[in-house]
C-alpha cells in the first residue's frame, strides 16, 4: 500500500513537473501585430515613419505662443479663473517657480521630440538607401528646433546626441553649458541646410530656407550678428520668399503655404481631442483657447478667453497701422459695429479681462475643427515667416557691421506692406525702431518675451521682472529631483 | 512522533490478536429529514478500523466484541455521533446537523477544509444570506458580510460595479482580489453575469494561505461555489420572484430660484459686476432633481431544479432580471438572462465528472456618470431660474455656463448600449486512485462576446456648449474640408465594437488524505495549472446616420460620402500563466495543525529576466480547547491560528517589460493627417511582480456551542509596488502615446484587526434567532515612494488644476492634501493685523493656516498644504440579524463605515452654477459666518482645494430589512407544494450620515487615487420589494 502510494505520488509529480518545465516555451510569446522598438529600421519606409513621429512634437508649439506672449508685456493669462491653468497666471505675474505644469510640458515635450529624433539618428547606419540623407537632414533640423526651445526657456540643458537614455543613466547627467548646446544646434542646422532643397513638394516638411532662417535666429540669439546677417542674406537672396500683400490674410486657414511661409507647424481640424492630452492633438489648441468666452455672434467662435492682449500693446500701435486691428480684436468695438449688435453676447472670464483678444490665432467661423472644437483648430502656427527673416536680417546688419542701409531696406519692406512710412534713422535709434517693429509685426506669435530678454529690454518692459533671474525660466523642480538632484536651479529661483 | 505511531500500531496489532472475537454490524445512516447520507466515516473508536457508508447510506463494519466497543460516526456538516455497540448487530443512525458549524465545509484553493481544521484566515458567507438581500450583484451583496473586506459602490447605476478591497489597499495599481466562480476566474465587471440566487457559498481567503494562488493572490481571493444537487434526493423545483420600485434615497438641498437669484445678485455685486436678476421674486423655479430622478422598477424571476440519483447530482436553473435606473429609467437599464447546468456524475466507481455551465446574456444602457459633464453633475449645477423647456419649445440652453448642459436633453441624446454574451464553465474529472488519492483534471473556460454601440445624434445644447455635435439649433451638421475647398457634412455618428475574450485554464492536481492511526491526519496537494487569456476586438465609427435617428444607428446605414470620416480600429492581446504548487498539511488529533505550501508561477507579464516567482506560506493552528488543562466550561472550542507567507501581484499591462512602437507619431503633411510611428512605453526588462508578505494571528472561540467568536490581527506589507511613476523628461517618454516605464518601487503597509461574532439558537426550535456582527479596522500607510519622487499626484479638484489626492510616504494611499482653513476673516483689521500674509484676502474670505510658519500663505507651492482627509474608513461594521418565529421571519442587514472623508467635487465653481443651500449661511456683513465664505464673482482663493471642500463621509445604513411568512407544510401538502414563502423587503431604507452629497457610499470614479472624490456619483436607490419563493 505504502509503496503504491509513493508510486502514485512520484508518477504524478513527475508528470506535473514535466508539464510545467517542458512548457517553458509556452511563456515565450510576442506582442501581436506591433513592432518592437529594438528591431525596427529594417527598410527605408521605417525611417520615414519614425520621422513623422519626430515631427509630431512640433504641435506642442501652442505653448510657445502662450508663454512667449503672457510672460511679456503683450498679454495677460486670462481664462476661467486664476486657478485655471495656474502656471500661466504665475508666469503672467512673474511669480513662477519650480512647480509649473506648463513649463514642465515645455521641458517634457521638447525632450520627447529630441528622443524621437535621436532614435532615428541612433539607427542611421542600419541600412543604406536613396533619400536617407534627406531624412537625416530633416531629423537634425527637428532636433535643433527642439533644443533651441529648451535653451531659450531654460539655458543650460543636458545635451543628448544620437542615443536614448535609460532611467539609471539620467542620474549621472549634467546640464550642458548653453554654448555647447548652441554649437550642436548650429551643427545640426548647417548639416540640414546643406542637404535640403529650398522647396519641398510636401507641405509641412522642413526646407533649406527653414534651416537657414532658424540658423540665423540662433546666431542672433547669441549676438553673432555677422553670421546671422550672412545666413539671413542667403535666405533673402536665394530663398525666393516674398511678403504677401494683405497682412489681414496672413493667419487664415485658407491662406497657408504661400510665398511668406518659411516654416509652419502644421495642424488639422479633422480629428477630435480631449483636454487630458493637449500634446496628442492634431489640431492647434491656441485659437480655441484664445476664443471669446461663451461668444454668440458672427465671424468668431466661442472659446476660453486665454492670452488676452493688453491695453498697453494696443496703445503702442500707431492708429493708422492696420496691423493693430489685424493683431488685436477689440471685442466691444467689433460688436458695436455689427448690424445685430444687440443680440451678440459673450462672457468675461474670472482669469482677467482686457477687452482685447488675440486676433491672429483665434477661433473663427469656417475654421472650426471637429469636436471638441476648442482644441482642434486647423490653423497652422507660423513658426518663421519671411517678415521675421527680414526683421532679423535688419537687426543683424544694424547691430553687427552697422550696415544701416541694408537694415533700413529690410525693415522698410515690412513697413511698406502695411503702408507705414519708411524709417530713415540709424545706429541705436534704428536698433530700437527695429525692435519695436518686431513687436508690431509679430505680436501674438510667441516671440515677444524672448525678444525682450535677448535685447535686454525685459526688466523695463515687464512688470515684476527681476533681472538676473527672469531671463530664464526655472527648471521644473521635479525634473531636477528625477535626474538625481544634481542640477543647480537657475539663478534666483 | 514516529515512535508514537509505531507504538500505537503495535498495541493495535496486539489487541487484535488477543481479542480475536469479532462481529459484523450493519445499518443505514440518515439525516434528520430521513434522507440517507453517503460517505459517512465510521470508525471503531480507539482503532484504525473503519469504513464509509455507501450511496444509500448503508454500511457494514467488523468490530471487536466487547462491552466497551464504540462506533464513531463523522461526516462534514453534521455533529459527530458516538454509540456503544452493546451487542447489537444492526445500528441505524440519524445524524444531526452541526450547530456549532465547526464542521462546515470551507473551500480553499484546490481542496476543501473545515472550519475546525483551518489554519488560515478565511471567512464564509452562505448563499442564503446573499440571496436574501435581493441585491443584483454579488459584490454589493457582500458588503458588510465579512470582516476584512471593504466594498464601495463605484456607481449606483444598474449593473454598476463595486470596488472590493480585501484587507485594505496594498498597491498603487490594481487592488481587485482574484475572484473564482467554481474555479473560473471572473473580473469585477464580469460579476454582472452571476445571479446571486445561484450562489451556494462565498469563501474569502484573506491571509497568506491564499498564496496557493501565487502571483495573483496578493489582493486576496474570493472563491464562489454555485449550487449543486444532493445525491439520492427527489427533484426539487424552486420558483422565486420579486418585484420592486426604486427611488432616489436622497435629494440634495439646492437653492430654489428665488434663493438662487438673491445669492447670485449678491455674488455679482460683490464682484463689481451688474447684477443678473432685476427681479428676484422668482418662486421655487425648476427643481432639476425632480425632473431627472424617476421611480424605476426592478424585478427578478428565478426557476431552478435540483436533485440527485445514486450516482448523479444536478442543479439547473434559469433567471431573468431587469432593473431600470432612478436616473434615466430605461436609459440606464440593466437586464440579465441566465441559464445554468451543474451536473456531477460517477462515470464509474472511480471516475467522477463534475460539469458546470453558465450562459448569460446581459444588456446595459449607460448615461454619462461620475464626472464633470455627467447627467447628475449637470442636474446639480443647472440653474433653477431656467425652465426645462424654454417658451420657444427647445430644451433650455442654460447659456451662462459653457459646460453645463440641460440634463434632460442630455439623457434624450444619449444612446449607449452594451450587450454581453457569456459562456462560462468547467469540465472536471476526478479519478479516485484509491482511498487516499484523488487525481483531478479540469478545464475551466470563460468566453465573453461584448458588443458595444454608441449612437451620437446631432445635438444642440445651446451656444458655446462643448457637447454640441451640430452647429446650430436647426441641427445642421458641421462641414469638414477633406481637400482643397471640398467639404462634406459631419452628421450623426455611430460607434460599434465587437470584442471577444476567452480565458482557458487547465488544472491538474493530486490530493492525498490519510489518517494514520486515527490521530495523525496527513493531507497533501500537488498540482499544476496552465492559464491563457486572449482578447480581440474590432470597432468602427460611421458618420451621417440617416434621419438623425437611433432607428438607423448601424454602421451599415451610414451615408458618409466616399466613407470619409468613417474609421476603424482593432485590438488583440494574449497573456499566459504557468504554475505548479504543493501543499502539505499535518494534524495531530485535530489539536495541532500545521500546513505549508509553495507555488511557482511563470507569467508572460514579465520578461525573461524575472519570469518565474516562488511563493511560500506556512501556517499552523492549536486547538487548545482539546488540551486536558483547558477547563473553561463555557468555551467549547478554542483555537489559535498563525500564518505567514508571500504572495504576488502581476496586474500590469502586457509586455510592459519591452519597448514597443505603440506611441502616437502623427503629423499633418499636405493637410492630411499622416500616421508615423513613435516609441510607446519605455521598457524595463527587469520588471518583476510585487510581493506581499502577510502575517496573520487569529483566535476562534465557541461559547456555549452557539456563540462563535473570531478575531484576526494582520500585518500586510507590500513591496516593490508595480508603478508607473514620473521619470526624468530627458528619457523622452512624454510625447503623444508615450509613457514612462513601469517599475518596481514603493512599499505599502496595512495593519488591521478583524472581529466576527456569530450567534444562533437551535434551528429546530419554534423561535430561532441568529445574528452575526463583524468589524474591521485597518490602518493603511505608504512606507516608500520611488527615488526622486515626493509624491504621486492623484485626482484633481475642480476644473483645471489643484491636485487633491496623493500617494505619499507616511500617509494613506490617496489621502487628501490641501490647505487647512481657520474660519473666516471677519474684518479688515483682522486681515491687516494678522501674523500671516494671505495675498488677496478680503473680509469674508476663508482664512488659511500657515503650516510652514514663514508668515505667508504660499498658494504657489506645496509648503502650506497638509493632510486634510483620507478616503479610507477607520472602521467598518456589518450586522445581520435574523429572527424566525413560527412561520414568520424578520431579517435586517446594517453596514457602517466610520472615519473616512469625501471631497465635495460636484459643484461647478462658476458664477451661474447652482449651489447647495449651505450658501444661504454665507458670510455677509450682517451674517458673520465662521464657516462659509462670502460669495463673489471676482477671483478669490476660496476656491483652492482646502478642508472647506472635505466632508466627513461616515455613515450607517440599513441596507436591507425584510419580513417574510412561510406557510405551514400541513396546509400545503394537499397541493403538493413543499413550501411557500412570501416577503416584503426594503433596501437602503435608512442612511444616517452628515455627508451633504447624494450617497456617502462611494468608491472610485477612476483608479485607486480617485477614491472618495465625489463628482456627483450615481447614488444607490432606495428600493421597496415584494417577493415569493415556492418549493415543490
Amino acid at each position: 500500500m505504502k509503496t503504491l502510494n509513493i508510486k502514485i505520488f512520484s508518477i504524478t509529480a513527475f508528470a506535473l513537473l514535466a508539464l510545467t518545465v517542458g512548457c517553458k516555451k509556452f511563456l515565450d510569446i510576442d506582442p501581436l501585430f506591433t513592432q518592437d522598438a529594438e528591431n525596427y529600421f529594417q527598410n527605408p519606409g521605417d525611417y520615414d515613419l519614425a520621422l513623422i513621429g519626430a515631427y509630431d512634437l512640433l504641435q506642442g508649439s501652442f505653448l510657445n505662443v502662450w508663454i512667449g506672449e503672457i510672460a511679456s508685456d503683450n498679454s495677460i493669462a486670462g481664462g476661467e479663473s486664476v486657478n485655471d491653468t495656474k502656471g500661466l497666471h504665475e508666469i503672467d505675474d512673474m511669480i513662477h517657480g519650480g512647480v509649473n505644469i506648463e513649463l514642465r510640458q515645455v521641458f517634457r515635450w521638447n525632450y520627447a521630440g529630441i528622443t524621437r529624433a535621436n532614435y532615428i539618428l541612433q539607427n542611421k547606419d542600419n541600412i543604406d538607401f536613396d533619400g536617407k540623407e534627406v531624412i537625416l537632414a530633416e531629423t537634425r533640423f527637428l532636433r535643433a528646433y527642439y533644443y533651441f526651445q529648451l535653451v531659450k526657456f531654460f539655458g543650460d540643458v543636458p545635451l543628448i546626441i544620437d542615443e536614448r537614455l535609460g532611467v539609471d543613466e539620467v542620474q549621472d547627467l549634467e546640464r550642458t553649458p548653453k554654448s555647447e548646446v548652441y554649437a550642436q544646434i548650429e551643427a545640426d542646422l548647417e548639416y540640414a541646410s546643406g542637404i535640403l532643397d529650398w522647396t519641398n513638394p510636401v507641405k509641412g516638411r522642413a526646407t533649406k530656407g527653414a534651416a537657414l532662417s532658424f540658423l540665423g535666429k540662433v546666431y542672433l540669439y547669441q549676438d553673432k550678428f555677422t553670421e546671422a546677417a550672412s545666413t539671413l542674406d542667403q535666405v533673402i537672396a536665394e530663398g525666393g520668399y516674398s511678403l504677401i500683400p494683405d497682412f489681414n490674410q496672413l493667419f487664415t486657414v485658407g491662406n497657408e503655404n504661400h510665398s511668406e511661409t518659411v516654416f509652419d507647424v502644421e495642424y488639422s481640424g479633422l480629428e477630435g481631442g480631449s483636454y487630458d492630452c493637449l500634446i496628442c492633438l492634431e489640431g492647434n489648441a491656441a485659437p480655441g483657447f484664445h476664443g471669446i468666452r461663451q461668444y454668440n455672434g458672427p465671424v468668431y467662435g466661442d472659446g476660453n478667453s486665454y492670452n488676452l492682449p493688453t491695453q498697453e500693446l494696443y496703445d503702442a500701435f500707431s492708429s493708422n497701422d492696420l496691423r493693430r486691428d489685424a493683431s488685436i480684436l477689440d471685442i466691444d468695438a467689433f460688436i458695436a459695429a455689427q448690424p445685430n449688435s444687440g443680440e451678440i453676447t459673450y462672457a468675461i472670464g474670472g482669469g482677467g479681462h482686457t477687452g482685447y483678444y488675440n486676433n491672429k490665432y483665434i477661433k473663427k467661423q469656417g475654421e472650426i475643427g471637429l469636436p471638441d472644437n476648442d482644441l482642434t483648430s486647423p490653423v497652422n502656427y507660423r513658426a518663421i515667416r519671411y517678415a521675421d527673416v527680414l526683421l532679423m536680417a535688419a537687426e543683424a546688419h544694424n547691430r553687427g557691421a552697422g550696415n544701416d542701409a541694408k537694415a533700413l531696406e529690410y525693415v522698410n519692406l515690412v513697413r511698406s506692406r502695411v503702408n507705414m512710412p519708411a524709417l530713415a534713422s540709424g545706429g541705436a535709434q534704428l536698433t530700437q525702431e527695429i525692435w519695436n517693429e518686431r513687436r508690431f509685426e509679430l505680436s501674438g506669435e510667441g516671440h515677444r518675451f524672448f525678444d525682450l530678454v535677448r535685447t535686454g529690454q525685459a526688466a523695463d518692459a515687464i512688470d515684476g521682472f527681476t533681472s538676473n533671474k527672469n531671463e530664464l525660466f526655472p527648471l521644473p523642480q521635479v525634473e531636477i529631483d528625477l535626474a538625481g538632484g544634481n542640477w543647480n536651479q537657475n539663478p534666483g529661483y | 512522533m514516529f515512535k508514537k505511531i509505531l507504538l500505537t500500531l503495535i498495541i493495535g496489532a496486539l489487541s487484535s490478536v488477543i481479542t480475536a472475537q469479532q462481529t459484523t454490524i450493519t445499518g443505514q445512516i440518515k439525516d434528520e429529514s430521513g434522507i440517507t447520507i453517503p460517505g459517512v466515516t465510521i470508525v471503531e473508536k480507539g482503532t484504525t478500523n473503519g469504513t464509509v457508508s455507501d450511496m444509500d447510506g448503508n454500511y457494514s463494519i467488523k468490530v471487536t466484541e466487547s462491552p466497551t466497543t464504540k462506533l464513531l460516526y463523522t461526516f462534514i456538516g453534521f455533529a459527530p455521533k458516538e454509540l456503544v455497540v452493546a451487542g447489537r448487530t444492526k445500528i441505524d443512525v440519524e445524524m444531526e446537523p452541526s450547530v456549532a458549524a465547526l464542521d462546515e465545509v470551507v473551500v480553499v484553493g484546490y481542496g476543501t477544509s473545515t472550519k475546525k481544521e483551518l489554519t488560515g484566515a478565511t471567512s464564509k458567507v452562505s448563499g442564503e444570506s446573499i440571496e436574501r438581500l435581493n441585491i443584483p450583484r454579488m459584490d454589493q451583496a457582500l458588503q458588510g458580510q465579512v470582516s476584512g473586506v471593504t466594498i464601495n459602490t463605484n456607481s449606483g447605476s444598474p449593473g454598476g460595479s463595486s470596488s472590493i478591497r480585501i484587507r485594505g489597499l496594498s498597491t498603487f495599481g490594481d487592488n481587485d482580489p482574484l475572484i473564482l466562480v467554481d474555479g473560473v476566474v471572473y473580473d469585477s465587471e464580469g460579476l454582472n453575469a452571476l445571479n446571486p440566487n445561484d450562489i451556494e457559498s462565498i469563501n474569502v481567503l484573506k491571509d497568506a494561505t491564499a498564496g496557493i494562488y501565487g502571483v495573483r493572490a496578493a489582493n486576496g481571493v474570493i472563491i464562489i461555489e454555485t449550487k449543486k444537487g444532493k445525491a439520492n434526493s427527489k427533484p426539487q423545483f424552486e420558483v422565486s420572484s420579486y418585484y420592486g420600485i426604486q427611488q432616489a434615497s436622497k435629494r440634495l438641498d439646492l437653492l430654489n430660484a428665488q434663493e438662487y437669484a438673491v445669492i447670485k445678485n449678491e455674488m455679482f455685486a460683490n464682484g463689481g459686476e451688474t447684477v443678473p436678476f432685476a427681479n428676484t421674486d422668482l418662486g421655487a423655479g425648476t427643481d432639476w432633481q425632480d425632473e431627472v430622478f424617476t421611480t424605476a422598477a426592478i424585478s427578478n424571476y428565478n426557476v431552478s431544479m435540483s436533485g440527485g440519483t445514486k450516482s448523479t447530482t444536478y442543479s439547473v436553473g434559469g433567471s431573468y432580471f431587469t432593473q431600470d435606473g432612478i436616473v434615466g429609467g430605461d436609459k440606464s437599464n440593466f437586464s440579465r438572462y441566465n441559464a445554468r447546468v451543474n451536473i456531477s456524475t460517477e462515470l464509474s466507481e472511480k471516475l467522477k465528472l463534475n460539469s458546470v455551465l453558465l450562459y448569460t446574456h446581459e444588456s446595459r444602457n449607460t448615461l454619462p456618470e461620475n464626472g464633470i459633464g455627467s447627467v447628475l453633475y449637470n442636474t446639480v449645477n443647472a440653474f433653477p431660474t431656467d425652465p426645462v423647456i424654454s417658451p420657444d419649445g427647445n430644451y433650455s440652453y442654460l447659456e451662462e455656463v459653457s459646460d453645463i448642459i440641460n440634463p434632460i436633453a442630455q439623457m434624450e441624446n444619449t444612446h449607449n448600449n452594451s450587450l454581453v454574451d457569456k459562456i462560462v464553465g468547467k469540465e472536471e474529472l476526478v479519478y479516485k486512485i484509491n482511498k487516499d488519492f484523488d487525481f483531478t483534471n479540469r478545464i475551466n473556460y470563460n468566453y465573453a462576446l461584448v458588443d458595444t454601440k454608441v449612437f451620437s445624434p446631432l445635438a444642440w445644447y445651446g451656444p458655446g456648449k462643448a457637447q454640441n455635435s451640430a452647429i446650430n439649433e436647426d441641427l445642421d451638421p458641421s462641414l469638414v474640408e477633406i481637400g482643397d475647398s471640398v467639404f462634406i457634412e459631419r452628421g450623426a455618428s455611430v460607434f460599434e465594437q465587437r470584442a471577444t475574450y476567452l480565458d482557458l485554464n487547465f488544472e491538474s492536481f493530486l490530493n492525498y488524505s490519510h489518517v494514520f492511526n486515527t490521530d495523525h491526519t496527513v493531507k497533501g496537494t500537488l498540482g499544476a495549472s496552465v492559464f491563457t487569456r486572449q482578447g480581440a476586438g474590432l470597432n468602427g465609427t460611421a458618420f451621417n446616420i440617416p434621419n438623425n435617428s437611433e432607428d438607423y444607428a448601424d454602421i451599415s446605414a451610414n451615408q458618409a460620402p466616399g466613407g470619409f470620416l468613417n474609421n476603424v480600429g482593432s485590438f488583440q492581446f494574449e497573456e499566459r500563466l504557468l504554475s505548479s504548487f504543493l501543499r502539505a498539511e499535518y494534524g495531530y488529533k485535530y489539536k495541532y495543525l500545521i500546513s505549508g505550501l509553495i507555488r511557482r508561477d511563470g507569467s508572460t507579464k514579465f520578461g525573461p529576466n524575472n519570469r518565474y516567482g516562488i511563493f511560500p506560506t506556512v501556517s499552523g493552528a492549536w486547538v487548545f480547547s482539546e488540551e486536558d488543562f483547558f477547563t473553561v466550561p463555557i468555551i467549547t472550542f478554542a483555537k489559535l491560528r498563525a500564518s505567514y507567507g508571500v504572495s504576488g501581484n502581476d496586474q500590469i499591462p502586457n509586455f510592459a517589460y519591452r519597448a514597443q512602437l505603440n506611441g502616437e507619431g502623427v503629423y499633418v503633411f499636405n493637410d492630411v493627417i499622416t500616421q508615423g510611428v513613435a516609441l510607446g512605453r519605455a521598457s524595463n526588462p527587469d520588471l518583476r511582480w510585487e510581493t506581499t508578505r502577510q502575517l496573520n494571528i487569529g483566535v476562534d472561540l465557541t461559547f456555549w456551542e452557539s456563540f462563535n467568536f473570531t478575531t484576526n490581527f494582520f500585518l500586510k506589507n507590500t513591496y516593490d509596488l508595480l508603478f508607473q511613476p514620473d521619470v526624468s523628461a530627458v528619457i523622452g517618454s512624454y510625447g503623444p502615446g508615450g509613457q514612462p516605464p513601469i517599475i518596481n518601487a514603493g512599499d505599502v503597509s496595512n495593519r488591521g484587526i478583524e472581529l466576527e461574532l456569530g450567534y444562533s439558537t437551535d434551528p429546530r426550535k419554534a423561535l430561532v434567532f441568529s445574528s452575526n456582527f463583524n468589524m474591521t479596522a485597518i490602518s493603511n500607510k505608504v512606507t516608500a515612494v520611488p527615488d526622486g519622487v515626493d509624491f504621486l499626484p492623484g485626482a484633481s479638484f475642480g476644473v483645471g488644476g489643484n491636485i487633491a489626492t496623493r500617494f505619499e510616504e507616511g500617509f494613506a494611499i490617496g489621502y487628501f492634501n490641501g490647505f487647512e482653513t481657520d474660519g473666516i476673516f471677519q474684518s479688515q483689521e483682522e486681515i491687516d493685523n494678522a501674523d500671516v500674509v494671505q495675498q488677496g484676502a478680503q473680509v469674508g474670505d476663508l482664512r488659511f493656516v500657515d503650516q510652514n510658519g514663514d508668515g505667508v500663505i504660499n498658494f504657489n507651492d506645496e509648503s502650506d498644504k497638509v493632510a486634510i482627509g483620507s478616503p479610507i474608513p477607520d472602521f467598518t461594521f456589518g450586522l445581520n440579524v435574523n429572527v424566525r418565529y413560527m412561520g414568520f421571519d424578520l431579517s435586517a442587514n446594517v453596514y457602517s463605515a466610520i472615519g473616512q472623508e469625501i471631497i465635495r467635487n460636484y459643484e461647478r465653481q462658476q458664477p451661474y452654477a447652482n449651489q447647495l443651500d449651505y450658501v444661504i449661511d454665507r458670510w455677509t456683513g450682517g451674517n458673520p459666518s465662521e464657516v462659509n465664505p462670502r460669495v463673489t464673482t471676482s477671483s478669490t482663493q476660496n476656491t483652492v482645494f482646502s478642508d472647506y471642500y472635505v466632508e466627513d463621509g461616515s455613515f450607517v445604513r440599513l441596507r436591507n430589512i425584510q419580513l417574510g411568512y412561510t406557510i405551514s407544510k400541513s396546509l400545503l401538502e394537499k397541493i403538493k407544494v413543499e413550501s411557500v414563502r412570501v416577503y416584503i423587503s426594503a433596501n437602503n431604507l435608512i442612511t444616517l450620515t452628515n455627508y451633504m452629497g447624494f450617497d456617502p457610499d462611494i468608491g472610485s470614479a477612476g483608479g485607486t487615487l480617485a477614491a472618495g472624490v465625489d463628482y456627483g456619483f450615481y447614488p444607490q436607490a432606495r428600493t421597496f420589494m415584494g417577493g415569493i419563493n415556492l418549493k415543490f
